[in-house]
């Protein structure tokens, strides 16, 4: 019906009237289109012949921004995230930002450690890590909440109705969790241990060979299950520290805790946990008694049995 | 804020859901975007045409309206009236305005 626009209303009106129209969708526009120059031209006339530019920008003025009315004629949003997805949107993004981003940042920290990078170089990495793969958390679920927003369909979590039960735990996980913290930050730092007296090697004998403090054959078999375990360990324990516990992060934890402890059992059983060139220098001819090694095998036993088991007692259905 | 504000803008909470009651009761004659804003502001209910002429659009989409094009003036002008259903409507909207409206005078009889 475009034959039908009304002459005579200038430019300005015919601007305006093409910036609405082309953020509404295709098969309206004609229609609108020509009901809103006869709208503003009705209007214009109304208000007397005197200085008819004047009142048309008076009136486009009063009828405002195109963006806003375009949405009211497209019944669309005009927020980006509106109130229906918000607190789904800010639950997901806080579960994000407290548990993933740590331990995304933390696995990158120890592949640098792996490399044998220095502390500045490991410390710089992790803080690029936090600000980019925070802000692309940030950035992608925005423009994920805000095509649901826009498609009109709403998936049944976000429309999922809030409960009481819903409400965070406030006293059982904090009294647990300044002990998950430690362990946390205790396996964290086995791990640094382990591969820093690797890469860094900061053992020096007398005439200024440096040594591993562990048997370097470990790193050709043994040493990578008890890695892979500490970190699976760090893992869960972070989320342990923050999230509810559940039976299968605890079943997980059973397999960190074995690809961890089995292993390190069996080193420590057949005395070849340390570097023997390290232990002749550092121990001179005193050997340790294989009943050590066993009374450390069984610690290591009895520690990781425990922690399985409170574990599990912790873990909700 | 002051009290005069205050009511203000309480006011416009308040009259906001009467734009469509006031359009669909009004719209039993066809009547075009503009001379409908003029006639609802004669009558009292103050209402923007950025707001009302999206408003009427959707009335339309929703069943409430009919909309039809007058090209016999010399400006073609789009003309809206009251569907069966839009009557239908209206009348459930009166009898909640006018239940609301006895609800409000008895809680607060007291203050007259």
């Amino acid at each position: 019906m475009n034959k039908l626009h009304a002459s005579g209303t200038g430019t300005l009106t015919d601007r305006y009237v093409a910036e609405v129209v082309r953020r509404i969708p295709a098969d309206q526009r004609g229609d609108v289109a020509d009901e809103l120059h006869a709208t503003i031209a009705d209007t214009v006339e109304a208000r007397g012949p005197a200085d008819p530019e004047t009142v048309e920008r008076e009136v486009l003025t009063e009828m405002g921004d195109p963006i806003r009315l375009a949405a009211r004629y497209a019944d669309r949003p005009l927020a980006l995230i509106g109130p229906d997805l918000y607190p789904t949107y800010v639950r997901i993004l806080t579960v994000l930002l407290a548990t993933v981003l740590p331990v995304v940042t933390a696995l990158g920290a120890a592949l640098d450690i792996l490399d044998g990078q220095g502390v500045g170089e490991v410390i710089g990495g992790a803080v690029e890590a936090v600000l980019t793969v925070g802000a692309q958390m940030i950035a992608w679920l925005t423009v994920v909440f805000a095509l649901i927003e826009r498609s009109g369909k709403r998936p049944g979590a976000a429309g999922r109705t809030w409960t009481p039960d819903d409400l965070p735990d406030r006293s059982a996980p904090k009294e647990r969790s300044a002990a998950v913290y430690a362990r946390v930050v205790w396996h964290a730092l086995l791990i640094a241990l382990i591969v820093w007296q690797h890469t860094a090697q900061p053992y020096q004998t007398d005439d200024g060979t440096r040594l591993d403090v562990l048997d370097p054959g470990l790193w050709s078999g043994w040493i990578w299950p008890v890695l892979a375990g500490l970190v699976g360990l760090v893992t869960l324990d972070a989320i342990r520290a923050v999230r509810v516990w559940t039976r299968t992060l605890a079943a997980w934890s059973i397999a960190a805790e074995a690809a961890f402890a089995l292993p390190l059992v069996w080193i420590l059983h057949r005395q070849e946990l340390f570097n023997p060139a390290f232990l002749s220098d550092a121990n001179g001819g005193w050997q340790a008694p294989q009943s050590l090694y066993t009374v450390a095998a069984v610690g290591v036993l009895a520690v990781s049995t425990h922690e399985v088991v409170k574990r599990f007692r912790e873990a909700r259905d | 804020m002051g009290t005069d504000e205050l009511i203000l803008s309480q006011a416009q909470e308040l009259r906001r859901g009467t734009v469509v009651l006031a359009c669909l009761a009004l719209l039993e004659e066809p009547q075009y975007g503009y001379a409908l804003l003029e006639t609802l502001g004669d009558a009292g209910i103050a209402v923007d045409g950025n707001t009302l002429y999206p408003l009427l659009r959707r009335l339309e989409k929703q069943g409430l309206l009919i909309s039809e094009w007058n090209t016999d003036e010399s400006r073609p002008r789009k003309f809206y009236r009251v569907s069966p259903e839009g009557a239908r409507v209206r009348t459930g909207l009166l009898r909640e305005w006018q239940e609301l409206g006895a609800s409000i005078s008895r809680l607060t009889k007291g203050d007259r």
